[in-house]
């Protein structure tokens, strides 16, 4: 069956054109991702992960405003471990580098160690200057031992509970968060108010999203966690993150838990569906929240501070600058100005992250969250932001933490044995520290 | 890097497989009379097949909230308009419909020609190490390239050419199958007289190659280009790898849409459909020719 | 154009010797570009990965090579992980290979009757070879749902509890073996069917006055002269089923194939070691071991034909 005449032809054509594409194309494209022309027009790109906000927040149509020269690009990536994954990948293979990349706080240890040579020492634009607006550690967090500062701080993670008002008052429990509070003063409180609402919610609702949630709050209230302060792993010798598995572990044999898989799809669907009442909140949670429950959503959320006496932190970043970007005076402003008080005070108004910027704290006081039934979201998280250790940080933070949360999803989701499941996470950890 | 997975499937039914002894042509459909029970079973085939592109129209013109309805909807809506507008927020689809174009293009273009002209050597050329040669091409093409990403990215990392379609083209450019099958067809379609006659004429091996071997071979080359194109625009490994959501290929942009900040998955779906309409446009067009294709490739060869 | 009027004229040939010299040489520039690529982006990295292999190399600094030995082989078989892929890559190719080519069997006999409207069924059987891996494992990813998918919904409505396609480890492998299968048994269906095309018509006449059956036609004289065309498919698949990669890796985004490497193959458990958690080196071990696993399966493949076709003509 010969070929028809015209299917060659066609082909033939198809092919001449897509070649005369290729050919311009390799002739016009520099493929940098940012661009400035003759007219000091400049296009900047911004490489994120999960949620910063600015976007949302309006930030960046501000600043054209400001800047009508300076065109804000961003790409963002869900789950920060697929973003750092190319990140690094991207800094090996000296391409493929926005001009401005997020950096998570538990990576900046692996940043300022491993990296320094692969991002500019912000310093020598004149961050030194801004050193007095933050606290004394998210700024040491992002300064390597030499005194290079790779990174600006945007948000902190301070923790509380985000609960569904409606839900608990269906399950015939309290929904006042003052009340909620004393209740779950501690973690066997919360738990034990989980019991009371599985009896009443039945089996489509159930009082926590996932254990690897439960989990990542109470490691967030650590001071130590994987690594000890000389930078040694230590996480399978620390009666804290033991404590902190056994607590989760045993959650999920009670049923507590709605054994979904945080940043899934399936977890993302479930924050208007209803499947479970409560939820691990670090401030910038409540952004999310926002955008998954989306309008329907308001009014039928609320916040509660944490069990256990003190707050704890859960992620929090900083901006960064490679080496490779064409731009980095016009980036820096940019990140300068993305991180100064006026616009960490309007992210936490609009999206809920927590400033790190010392003026704003000050800045958001009285903010009340409508959205969450008019909750006292900068007071709340002021004293939550407060209370918070301040983490001892490692190269392989995150990757401890991935693995770890990992396994714990196994015990929910296939019912593994603790044991198991903790050998799971320790030849997880041996792989990624290899 | 890209073609091996979907061409190599083709060639070798062909290689040992039995010349047609019955007329060609001469008979459209097979022996029989398909039954009632033959038609019903391949309409529930067909339907299998098309209904995962209905769904995407479906969830792609509907919103997150909807899809997550008990009982599911299976009627579209619409939302497509906002989704779209979402995507392109999201991933540069635009920028990645373009960059898969010129990937694609140019891998055929120059899969086609090299494999056309080595085809050529091995099958009517005589030269020292000819069967030595042929045979380390015939004995790699079953090698996955996946296998040599590792120094690969190593070198292209150390050109710098990380996020450069280059870095993409350029590996794609290596098909030993494409080689064997273009040696297969004109072993078939090529008459040496052919080309002992351009010699007496006293033509150039060049001349005889563009003036005589090329309009022989058109046929095989089409089809060869056309299983280039789709592969290469289906090429996820090495891409992932190599490109970025700076400088995206189709798939690229679709596994960044996938993970993408706002995960909603009608977005994912109307991003999905903007990716799959070109390949469907074509498939709507050549449709029948790339069915012959396939086929022709796989009893010739 | 001084310099023309000194040059020979054009019609005037190269001495006989020079011509035969060029003769000679000819041939090699016909392949060179195809080699030169070829040794730069095909054999150069095959052979190169076993020399990294050897050495301790991480993503971030991979112009710094620490011998190693083979302490990555000895880490990779230490590892669990590497057994669990090793067995995954396995199941999820027998799940996927066995039924895609069955069907398409059947399907290239269905459509090898005279029928109406055939060209509309081979064009939609192929369409799922035109989508791309990332697509259709978006799509199905989504179809497979555990709490709002269509495929739970459906088996809701038999009364089936809903099965969790994604932390199951039986459940999730068929459910990433079905995207495979449903991108290729289409296109099998059609490679099959040419194979059918080109059997002989008088062999099915000969049956049929014989008083076959259609059945007995498909097994007696279909089958057999099917035979180079089945074991082409069969290889083809078994290769890739050996390297597949995106299916799992786009099922849920998850670079160690979900919770506990339920459905990780080996071709993700290759990226997770060099791109989840940069080891190069332990990747390109891994790639080795991918390698030396083909080979052996396309010997083991092309043997067992062998001896089949041996037995066959000593009948």
């Amino acid at each position: 069956m010969p070929i028809s005449r015209a299917a060659r032809r066609a082909t033939l054509r198809l092919g001449a054109v897509a070649l005369a594409g290729a050919l311009l194309a390799a002739c016009g494209s520099g493929s940098s991702g940012s661009s400035a022309d003759n007219n000091g027009k400049v296009t900047l790109t911004i490489d994120l992960f999960g949620t910063f906000g600015f976007k949302e927040a309006g930030l960046y149509q501000e600043y054209k405003k400001l800047h009508p020269n300076v065109t804000i690009k961003e790409t963002s990536t869900e789950q920060e471990n697929d973003y750092w994954k190319a990140l690094n990948t991207h800094l090996a293979g000296g391409g493929g580098l926005a001009d401005i990349q997020g950096i998570e706080v538990g990576r900046t240890a692996s940043v300022t160690q491993q990296m320094s040579d692969k991002f500019v020492d912000l310093n020598t634009l004149g961050a030194k200057d801004l050193q007095g607006d933050y606290s004394k550690a998210k700024w040491a967090a992002a300064t390597t031992a030499g005194g290079q500062t790779l990174g600006l701080g945007t948000d902190v993670g301070p923790e509380a509970i985000c609960y569904r008002s409606d839900l608990f008052k269906k399950a015939g429990l309290p929904t006042n968060r003052t009340e909620l509070a004393k209740k779950w003063a501690t973690w066997d409180g919360y738990l034990k108010l989980g019991e009371q609402y599985k009896a009443k919610a039945g089996a489509k609702s159930h009082w926590m999203d996932s254990i690897s949630s439960l989990y990542t709050l109470m490691i967030g209230q650590q001071k130590e966690r994987y690594y000890d302060a000389s930078g040694k792993l230590v996480y399978d010798k620390n009666a804290a993150v033991k404590s902190a598995w056994d607590t989760s572990v045993k959650a999920a044999k009670d049923g507590l838990s709605a054994k979904l898989t945080q940043w899934s799809p399936s977890w993302n669907q479930a924050f208007s569906s209803g499947s479970f009442a409560t939820i691990g909140c670090p401030a910038w949670m409540l952004g999310y929240i926002k955008g998954q429950a989306g309008t329907a959503g308001k009014g039928t959320w609320d916040v509660a501070p944490l069990p256990g006496g003190v707050s704890g932190n859960w992620g929090g970043s900083y901006l960064s600058i490679p080496k490779t970007s064409p731009h980095a005076k016009q980036a820096y402003a940019f990140i300068k100005w993305l991180t100064a008080a006026p616009q960490q005070e309007k992210l936490f108004k609009k999206q809920g992250s927590f400033p790190s910027n010392l003026g704003a704290i000050a800045g958001v006081q009285g903010v009340k969250d409508p959205y969450f039934s008019n909750a006292p979201i900068g007071e709340l998280f002021g004293t939550a932001a407060q209370t918070s250790p301040v983490q001892v940080l490692g190269v392989h933070d995150r990757d401890v933490d991935q693995q770890i949360t990992n396994a714990l999803g196994e015990v929910e989701q296939k019912g593994t044995s603790s044991a198991t499941a903790w050998s799971h996470a320790q030849k997880g950890i041996d792989n990624a520290v290899g | 890097m890209t073609t091996l997975a979907a061409p190599q499937r083709t060639e070798e039914a062909a290689g040992p497989s039995h010349r047609a002894s019955r007329p060609r042509g001469g008979r459209a459909g097979g022996h029989q009379h398909g039954g009632r029970l033959a038609y019903a079973i391949l309409i529930v085939a067909a339907l299998v097949s098309a209904f995962p592109f209905y769904w995407t129209i479906v969830a792609a013109t509907r919103s997150n909230a909807e899809l997550a309805k008990t009982p599911p909807t299976l009627l579209p809506g619409g939302n497509l308009m906002h989704n779209f507008q979402q995507v392109l927020e999201q991933a540069d689809i635009g920028k990645a419909l373009l960059n898969s174009l010129i990937v694609s293009g140019a891998v055929t273009v120059g899969t086609v020609l090299f494999s056309t002209l080595a085809g050529f050597a091995f099958a009517k050329l005589q030269f020292k190490g000819r069967n030595a040669l042929l045979a380390l091409t015939i004995g790699t093409m079953m090698i996955p390239p996946q296998l040599g990403v590792i120094p690969l990215f190593m070198v292209v990392a150390k050109l710098h050419w990380v996020n450069q379609l280059q870095a993409v083209i350029l590996p794609g450019l290596v098909s030993a199958f494409g080689v064997f099958f273009m040696r297969q067809y004109l072993v078939q379609t090529l008459p040496d007289e052919l080309i002992e006659a351009g010699r007496v004429d006293g033509a150039s091996t060049r001349r005889i190659f563009w003036s005589i071997v090329v309009p022989i071979a058109r046929p095989g080359m089409a089809v060869l280009g056309m299983l280039t194109f789709m592969a290469s625009w289906n090429d996820f490994f090495w891409p992932i790898i190599a490109l970025s959501s700076q400088e995206p290929t189709v798939q690229v942009a679709l596994r960044q849409l996938g993970g993408g900040y706002v995960h909603d998955q009608s977005v994912i779906m109307a991003g999905t459909l903007l990716g799959t309409l070109p390949v469907l446009l074509v498939f709507g067009l050549l449709g029948r020719h790339i069915v012959g294709g396939i086929m022709h490739g796989a009893v010739k060869g | 154009m001084t310099l023309t009027a000194a040059a020979p004229p054009r019609t005037a040939r190269p001495p006989a010797l020079l011509r035969r010299r060029l003769a000679k040489l000819s041939p090699y520039t016909y392949i060179a570009p195809f080699f030169a690529l070829f040794a730069a982006f095909g054999l150069f990295p095959l052979l190169y990965t076993a020399y990294v292999s050897l050495y301790r190399v991480e993503l971030q600094t991979p112009g710094q090579m620490q011998w190693r030995g083979l302490g990555n082989y000895s880490a990779l078989f230490g590892d669990d992980y590497f057994w669990t892929a090793l067995r995954n890559t396995f199941t999820i190719g027998v799940l996927s290979t066995v039924p895609q080519l069955m069907m398409a069997l059947g399907l290239a006999h269905l459509l090898n009757y005279k029928l109406r409207g055939r060209t509309v069924f081979r064009v939609t059987m192929l369409l799922p070879y035109a989508t791309s891996v990332a697509a259709a494992t978006l799509v199905f990813a989504q179809l497979f749902g555990r709490d709002f998918g269509l495929i739970n919904y459906l088996l809701g409505l038999v009364g089936v509890q809903p099965v969790d396609w994604q932390s199951g480890t039986l459940a999730s492998q068929i459910a990433v073996s079905t995207i495979v299968v449903w991108r290729w048994t289409g296109y099998n269906a059609l490679i099959y069917l040419a194979g059918m095309q080109s059997i002989p018509a008088e062999l099915y006449e000969a049956a049929e006055l014989d008083g076959a059956s259609r059945w007995r036609q498909f097994l007696h004289v279909t089958l057999p002269g099917l035979r180079p065309t089945i074991l082409f498919t069969v290889v083809v698949s078994t290769i890739g089923a050996t390297q597949l990669f995106g299916e799992p890796l786009l099922f849920e985004g998850s670079i160690s194939g979900g919770i506990s490497h339920q459905y990780q193959t080996l071709g993700l458990y290759m990226y997770e070691q060099g791109w989840g958690f940069f080891h190069l080196g332990r990747a390109a071990a891994t790639a080795w071991v991918m390698f030396v696993l083909i080979v052996l399966l396309v010997l083991v493949n092309t043997a067992l034909a062998r001896r089949r076709t041996r037995k066959e003509t000593a009948r």
